[in-house]
């Protein structure tokens, strides 16, 4: 749970308005960035490089509901779509290396930009800091390049979606750690700004703010109570993992396994799902590419062996997936895998919840328990 | 400006210097890896076989003979299948080792139990041969062996030497015989009561087909086997062999990093849990 006090130091909390906004991408820009943001592609909001403030579809709407995605022009606020910040750090497709016949290796070159990510909501910034969690000391090369050159300038969500159970996660709906800038419009043109690091206080100084006044931070940490009323599931974090292997049995996995088609879409949009596998692209000349491409727990052939199958079932790899991201991760690596962003909710073709599967296996752990 | 990136997963250049026919299906490589492997392995640990085009598979490591690294491999899919037609002299890449090897610190004093299935005798031999090299350290060493049928049976040629190591016992069983088969007859676990063992002294090395290795562990325990006495490999898919990839899960932990030897009781919570 993130508190509004741990997140409202009064004397850092500036006021400005939406021209500030734009003012903070060109800053962006000038120092260099590549600045990465919402853009409407296809009436689905992606996230592409912007070369103009005026790309990211404000006064956009959208209506997420699980296995439902629509964008809408009607004054509204948009959430977070399908892509996340790890398509920019973890590529879904990443050539490793070129090796060829006589099993001599090239090495790929990339090019890398300092990179903005311009209005990412919290749940994906706290991504980010579960991705760096996973990546650690054995750390992928092409993420740390990434990440070491990131300004990370968050939108805070006064109105989280239908699919968002960030409050639930401790991951939002208000930025709390880790980021650069943070920022909430607040409504009627207002933008209440809050610099989160060194950086971020050195980009906000080359704008023009005034300190927000009493009134202004004692709305805002009414909005912040209230979204966060809104973007709950129906369990608490308290003993989840312990609960949640207690109910390894469950016949929960098995009922929404009547209903899953493995199709691994939940793993693809995941903002931190990690899994990946090689393949070699053979060329004309011999050599091949060996490539990283995303792969998901849900897919058929994740745990597939030659002659067998560790997890032939659907029920089996959907309680791996919930296992994982609520009670392995944390052994493994120090925070829950999930952040509550809903992705996998909104993107699934069977508008399966994982909020529901979650609390219901919950429930039936503890009706067990009092028995 | 273009930065050159690296990863973990390269291969190192290893030529094929002989082959040897196991079974019908199976064949023992002997590769020498350019430049050595970066550190001498141990038994139980795994190498990741790159072929050329075709990809990588974890393979376990038998031995280690004048650097030469022995590893064998039963055919039984896309790269194994590829690795079958190839010859000495012929190019593979090699990666490893990896993972963590049977608890040779722990065997000291004790009496060494192998129980194998099949191809799980491959990351056993560099126990045994451990065994008869240190004789001394270890007190009994009995095998228990089996597979479907004889001409399944890996290293054959070398039994003799097995038998040979003092204070040994070795059994054998299939579970379909041909007219000169003189053993026992029937699943390995029906070795375990035959065998002389002294549970209280005895720590246990399983590898097979996890089904194989299941009952196993409940015959083990019916004779008194401890949680702590037990050690088996596990095998799981396996595509980065360093704990990146995320394939191998057994609950928690990595078959890759934190296997794929493991103490029975660290993972006895899963071991039994269906599809895992
Ligand atoms: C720790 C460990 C040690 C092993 N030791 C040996 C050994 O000593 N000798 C031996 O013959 N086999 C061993 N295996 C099994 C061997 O890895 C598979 O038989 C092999 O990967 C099959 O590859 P394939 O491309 O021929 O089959 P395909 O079915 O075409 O497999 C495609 C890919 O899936 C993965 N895969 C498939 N089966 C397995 C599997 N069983 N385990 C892990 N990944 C798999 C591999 O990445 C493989 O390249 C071991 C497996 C593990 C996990
Ligand atoms: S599991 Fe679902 S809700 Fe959680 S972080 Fe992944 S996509 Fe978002
Ligand atoms: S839960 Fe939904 S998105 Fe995930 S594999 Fe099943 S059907 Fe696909
Ligand atoms: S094989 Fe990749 S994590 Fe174990």
């Amino acid at each position: 749970m993130i508190f509004a006090d741990q997140v409202l130091f009064r004397g850092s909390v500036y006021s400005g308005v939406e021209d500030d906004l734009k003012s903070l991408f060109n800053v962006a820009v000038s120092r260099g960035y590549r600045v990465i943001g919402p853009k409407l592609v296809n009436s689905v909001i992606r996230l592409e490089q912007l070369n103009d403030f005026n790309e990211i579809p404000y006064g956009y709407g959208d209506k997420q509901a699980p296995g439902y995605y629509r964008v809408v022009n009607n004054g509204g606020r948009f959430r977070h779509g399908p892509d996340s910040p790890k398509r920019f750090l973890y590529p879904p497709e990443l050539l490793l290396f070129i090796i060829r016949p006589d099993l001599s290796v090239e090495y790929p070159r990339f090019e890398f930009y300092k990179t903005a990510f311009f209005g990412i909501k919290p749940c994906d910034l706290a991504a980010i800091n579960v991705m760096d969690g996973v990546q650690g000391e054995l750390g992928d090369e092409y993420y740390r390049k990434v990440r070491e050159n990131l300004l990370l300038i968050v939108e805070n969500c006064v109105e989280p979606g239908d699919t968002c159970f960030c409050a639930t996660m401790g991951t939002g709906p208000f930025a709390f750690k880790g980021f650069d800038v943070a920022y909430t419009r607040v409504g009627s043109g207002v933008v209440i700004f809050q610099p989160g690091s060194d950086l971020g206080v050195d980009i906000l100084s080359e704008l023009s703010l005034r300190p927000a006044e009493d009134e202004q931070v004692d709305f805002l940490r009414n909005l912040m109570l209230d979204a966060s009323k809104k973007a709950r599931a129906e369990f608490t974090l308290e003993n989840l993992p312990e609960t949640l292997e207690m109910g390894l049995d469950s016949e929960v996995y098995r009922k929404i396994a009547e209903r899953c088609f493995g199709c691994a879409n939940c793993n693809m949009v995941c903002p931190t799902c990690f899994c990946f596998d090689v393949i070699d692209e053979p060329e004309l000349d011999g050599s091949a590419k060996r490539i990283r491409i995303w792969d998901g727990c849900h897919s058929y052939s994740y745990a597939q062996v030659a002659g067998g199958h560790f997890r032939k079932s659907l029920y089996a790899r959907y309680r791996h997936w919930v296992l994982h991201k609520f009670v392995y991760w944390i052994r493994q690596f120090g925070t829950f895998g999930c952040v509550g962003c809903g992705r996998c909710i909104t993107w699934c073709p069977a508008g399966i919840d994982l909020r529901q599967v979650v609390r219901d296996v919950v429930k039936e752990v503890e009706t067990r328990c009092r028995r | 400006m273009q930065e050159v990136v690296r990863t973990p997963m390269v291969p190192v250049r290893a030529e094929i210097v002989k082959i040897v026919p196991e079974t019908p299906d199976t064949k023992t490589f002997y590769f020498r890896v350019q430049g050595g492997l970066v550190e001498a392995p141990k038994p139980g640990q795994f190498t990741e076989v790159y072929v050329p085009g075709v990809g990588e598979a974890p393979v376990s490591i038998c031995g280690l003979e004048d650097g030469i690294l022995v590893q064998t491999v039963r055919s039984v899919g896309a790269l194994t299948d590829y690795l079958f037609k190839m010859r000495e002299g012929d190019l593979v890449g090699i990666r490893g080792p990896y993972g963590k090897g049977w608890p040779i610190e722990k065997l000291a004093g004790k009496d060494v139990l192998i129980v194998a299935g099949g191809i799980g005798l491959a990351p056993l031999r560099g126990v045994i041969l451990e065994v008869e090299r240190n004789r001394g350290k270890y007190g009994k060493l009995t095998i228990l062996y089996g597979a479907r049928t004889p001409s399944l049976l890996l290293y054959r040629y070398e039994f003799d030497r097995y038998r040979e190591i003092p204070n040994t016992e070795f059994l054998l069983t299939v579970d379909h015989p041909d007219e000169t088969w003189r053993y026992h007859v029937g699943v390995v676990t029906e070795l375990i009561p035959m065998a002389r063992i002294d549970v209280e002294r005895t720590i246990a090395l399983v590898c097979g087909p996890e089904i194989m290795m299941r009952f196993t562990v409940k015959a083990l325990e019916q004779i008194g086997f401890k949680e702590n006495q037990i050690y088996f490999s596990l095998e799981r898919r396996m595509k980065c062999g360093i704990g990146l990839c995320g394939h191998c899960q057994v609950g928690p932990y990595f078959v890759c990093r934190h296997g794929p030897v493991f103490p029975y009781w660290l993972i006895k919570k899963y071991f039994w849990v269906d599809e895992i």
